[in-house]
C-alpha cells in the first residue's frame, strides 16, 4: 500500500518537474546585452521569412554583445491577432516588436500606453525613408504607434489566353464591354470570374466590391454611410458577378477554392495581391506568362485609381528603459532601411511603404509595380477602411444577397449597422 | 438449424447495413481524403481536390518533419499531454472521491461549482490565464500549458469520475472500514482501483484536448522550445499562402499518437463511458 502511495506521489512530482527539465535551455547572455523579442508573422511558409531571418542574423552579428533580436514565430495569423488583442487587454505588449494589420479595428490599439509613439522618436531622415501617404494613414490623432511596413495593391488578374480563345486580345475599357467579354467567355465554356462569399472577408469578391464602390463613390467613399447609392450599386454589380459570371460554388467558397478555380484555368479573371504572384503552383500553370494585371473598367466617375492597403504595420512596446527604447528604434531603423527592404522585396515580391530603388525583374511582379506607379490615386479596400467586424458582416450577408434572400438595399443596411461612428 | 429470413427481415437487414456503411463512410472518408491529399501536390489539391495523386509526393512528409521542427514539437506535445493527464487524473481522483463518497455541508454546491466550468467557453479564460501565467513567470514554458490544460479539463473530468465513483456500492467501502481501512486506504485501495475505467475515460478526454489544443498554446508560448505540435501544423499557413500538402502530411503525423492511444485504450474508454449508464 505504502509503495502505491509513494508511486503516486513520485508520478505527481514527475509531472511537475518533467516539463521544466524538458523545456529548452535559454542561452545565457552577457549582462549588458539587450534582448528584443520580435513576434514575427514572417516565418515558416511566408515568402518574406528567409530574408527577414537573414537580416536579423546580420543585425545581431553587427551588434553582438549589445543588442540581440530574437524572432518569436507566429505561424497562424488569425490566432496571432487574437494573441495581440488578449495581451493588450491583459495590460502587456505581446512582444518588444510586433506587427498588426492596420485598420479601424487595430487603430484602437493606439489608445494603449503600452505602444511606443514613433512620432516622438522619429527624426527627419528616418521619416523621409517612408512613403508620406502611408505614414499619414498610420497616424491617428497625431500619434504614430505603428510604422507602415508592407503595403499592397489589390488589382484584377486577367488570364489573356482565355480571352484570346474568344477573340479578345485587349482588355475591355468600359463596364458594358467587360460584360460583353464575359458573355463571350461563357459562350466559349469558360467561367469568367472567381468569386467567393466564404471565409471571414469574402476576399476576392470584397476586392471587386471595393473597386466598384470607389469608382462609383470616389476615393473617400468609405467615409459615407454604407446605405449610400454608391454602395447599393456596387452591391448590385457584385451580385451580378457572383450569380451570372462566377462558378456555381461561389456562395460559401473560400479563398483557396476561388484561387484554385483560376489556377486550374476554370475561370479567366481573378483578384488578389502581389504575394500571390510568387506562388510555385501559379508559375506551373500554362497561362502564367499571359496573366495581365490591371484595374477594373470604371463603374462610376472615378477612374485610374487602384485599391490598396497597409498590409502590415510594425508596433513596438513602450519602455521606461531608455536603452531598450533606443535599441528598438535602432533595430527598426535597420529593418526599414532601403537596403533591408530591397532584400525582402527581392525574395518575396512583396511591396513596401519604404522608398527604395528596387524594381522586380520577374514580369508578373513587375506588373504590380507598374500598375501601382501608373495609378493616379489609391483608395483602401473595404476591410482596410472599415475593419474586420464590418468585413465579416459583409461576407456573411454577401451570400444572402447572392442567393436573393435580401435586396442590395437590405444588404447595405445590414452592413451599415456594424459600422461604428 | 438454418435460419430463414422473411422478406421484411431481409429489407430491414439491408437497410441496417446501408445505414452502418454510410456512417462508416462518413467517419472514414475524411481520414482517407487527408491521407491521399498528403501525398499530392498543392496544384493538384487546388485544381482537383478529390483526385488521386499523379505521383506520390512523399517529399511532403520530409518537408513536414523538417520545416516545422515537428520531432521537437511532438516531444513537447507528448510531455505536455502526458503531464496534464497525470496531474488532471490525480486532482480529479481525489476531488471526485470527496464529492462522491463523503457527506458534508455544501457538497452539492461545490460539485456544481466544479462542473459548471463545462458550460464556460475556454476563450473567455484567455485574458485571466494570460495574466496569471505571465505574472507568475511561467510564460513560454511547458509547465504553463500543463497547468492550464489540467485546469481546463477538471470540470469534465470531475463530472465523469464523480458519477462513476457514485455508482460503486457503499457496502464495499463499509466492509473495508470494518477491516480497518482508514480514509486514505478507502480511497487508494478500494475506490481508486474500482474507478479505473472512469479515470481512463476522463484521462482520454484530457489527453485529446491537450494534444489538439491550439489557442492557449499560441497565447502562452513564444518559442519552439515550449510550443506544441498543433502550432507546428500552422507553420505551413502564412498570412496569404498555405502549403496544404505539407500541412496535411503534418496532420497525418500528429494524429497517429491519438489513434495509437485509442487502439490500446478503446475498451476502457467505451467501458468507462457505458459503465455509469447501466449502474443505478
Amino acid at each position: 500500500m505504502l509503495k502505491k502511495s509513494r508511486l503516486l506521489a513520485a508520478l505527481l512530482m514527475l509531472c511537475l518537474v518533467f516539463p521544466l527539465v524538458a523545456q529548452g535551455q535559454v542561452e545565457s547572455a552577457p549582462a549588458k546585452e539587450i534582448e528584443l523579442r520580435w513576434a514575427s508573422i514572417w516565418v515558416g511558409n511566408d515568402s518574406k521569412a528567409p530574408a527577414v531571418e537573414a537580416l536579423v542574423a546580420e543585425y545581431n552579428a553587427k551588434n553582438a554583445g549589445k543588442i540581440k533580436v530574437v524572432i518569436e514565430p507566429q505561424p497562424d495569423y488569425n490566432a496571432y491577432e487574437q494573441k495581440v488583442r488578449t495581451s493588450l487587454a491583459a495590460g502587456q505588449a505581446p512582444a518588444d516588436i510586433f506587427t498588426i494589420k492596420f485598420n479601424p479595428t487595430t487603430a484602437t490599439f493606439y489608445q494603449s500606453n503600452l505602444l511606443m509613439d514613433f512620432a516622438k522618436v522619429m527624426d527627419a531622415s528616418w521619416k523621409q525613408t517612408f512613403d508620406a501617404g502611408s505614414l499619414e494613414q498610420s497616424t491617428v490623432d497625431g500619434m504614430l504607434k505603428s510604422l507602415p511596413m508592407e503595403t499592397a495593391i489589390l488589382p484584377i488578374w486577367y488570364n489573356m489566353d482565355a480571352f484570346k480563345k474568344t477573340g479578345i486580345t485587349e482588355l475591355p475599357t468600359t463596364l458594358d464591354g467587360m460584360f460583353a467579354a464575359f458573355d463571350k467567355l461563357k459562350a466559349a465554356g469558360i467561367t469568367p470570374t472567381s468569386q467567393m462569399t466564404g471565409d471571414t472577408n469574402a476576399w476576392t469578391s470584397m476586392i471587386w466590391f471595393s473597386h466598384f464602390a470607389v469608382s462609383l463613390g470616389g476615393t473617400n467613399v468609405w467615409e459615407k454611410s454604407f446605405t449610400d447609392p454608391a454602395f447599393v450599386e456596387a452591391a448590385k454589380l457584385t451580385k451580378r458577378m457572383i450569380t451570372e459570371y462566377s462558378t456555381s460554388d461561389a456562395v460559401g467558397l473560400g479563398a483557396g477554392g476561388s484561387g484554385g478555380h483560376f489556377l486550374a484555368g476554370r475561370t479567366a479573371v481573378f483578384s488578389n495581391g502581389p504575394w500571390y504572384a510568387g506562388r510555385a503552383d501559379l508559375a506551373a500553370t500554362p497561362f502564367f506568362n499571359s496573366i495581365k494585371i490591371a484595374g477594373l473598367p470604371a463603374a462610376g466617375s472615378t477612374k485610374d485609381f487602384m485599391i490598396s492597403r497597409l498590409q502590415a504595420n510594425i508596433c513596438a512596446a513602450s519602455s521606461k528603459d531608455k536603452a531598450r527604447e533606443a535599441a528598438i528604434v535602432d533595430f527598426l531603423k535597420f529593418l526599414t532601411s532601403a537596403p533591408s527592404i530591397s532584400k525582402i522585396a527581392e525574395t518575396s515580391g512583396a511591396m513596401f511603404a519604404i522608398k527604395t530603388d528596387y524594381r522586380p525583374t520577374k514580369a508578373l511582379q513587375k506588373q504590380f509595380y507598374d500598375v501601382a506607379v501608373a495609378a493616379k490615386t489609391t483608395a483602401f479596400d473595404l476591410e482596410a477602411a472599415l475593419g474586420a467586424e464590418v468585413t465579416l458582416e459583409f461576407a456573411q450577408q454577401l451570400g444572402a444577397l447572392a442567393l436573393g434572400r435580401i435586396s442590395a438595399e437590405e444588404f447595405c443596411a445590414l452592413v451599415d449597422r456594424k459600422i461604428e461612428r | 438449424m438454418k435460419h430463414t429470413y422473411t422478406p421484411a427481415q431481409i429489407i430491414a437487414n439491408f437497410l441496417k447495413w446501408i445505414l452502418l456503411l454510410s456512417l462508416l463512410a462518413v467517419a472514414l472518408l475524411p481520414l482517407l481524403w487527408l491521407l491521399i491529399s498528403s501525398l499530392r501536390t498543392n496544384l493538384e489539391l487546388q485544381t482537383n481536390p478529390f483526385g488521386w495523386p499523379k505521383d506520390m509526393q512523399w517529399v511532403n512528409y520530409a518537408k513536414a518533419l523538417a520545416m516545422a521542427s515537428l520531432p521537437r514539437l511532438l516531444l513537447n506535445s507528448a510531455v505536455v499531454a502526458a503531464s496534464s493527464v497525470i496531474l488532471n487524473s490525480a486532482v480529479t481522483a481525489m476531488a471526485s472521491f470527496i464529492l462522491a463518497r463523503e457527506r458534508f455541508r455544501g457538497r452539492d454546491v461545490l460539485y456544481t461549482l466544479f462542473t459548471a466550468g463545462v458550460l464556460v467557453p475556454v476563450i473567455s479564460f484567455m485574458v485571466p490565464y494570460f495574466s496569471l501565467i505571465t505574472k507568475s513567470g511561467l510564460y513560454n514554458t511547458l509547465l504553463a500549458l500543463v497547468l492550464v490544460y489540467t485546469a481546463v479539463n477538471i470540470p469534465v473530468s470531475i463530472f465523469l469520475v464523480t458519477a462513476f465513483m457514485k455508482s460503486i456500492p457503499k457496502e464495499l467501502e463499509e466492509a473495508s472500514v470494518i477491516d480497518g481501512c482508514g480514509f486514505f486506504k478507502r480511497f487508494s485501495v478500494i475506490i481508486l482501483p474500482l474507478s479505473r475505467s472512469g479515470l481512463v475515460t476522463a484521462a482520454t478526454f484530457c489527453f485529446i484536448y491537450s494534444w489538439n489544443e491550439f489557442l492557449m498554446a499560441m497565447l502562452l508560448t513564444s518559442s519552439i522550445e515550449s510550443r506544441t505540435i498543433q502550432l507546428g501544423i500552422k507553420f505551413f499557413t502564412s498570412q496569404f499562402i498555405t502549403d496544404y500538402a505539407s500541412m496535411y502530411a503534418a496532420v497525418v503525423i500528429t494524429i497517429i499518437p491519438s489513434i495509437v492511444g485509442y487502439v490500446f485504450l478503446h475498451d476502457k474508454i467505451i467501458g468507462g463511458l457505458t459503465a455509469g449508464a447501466v449502474k443505478g
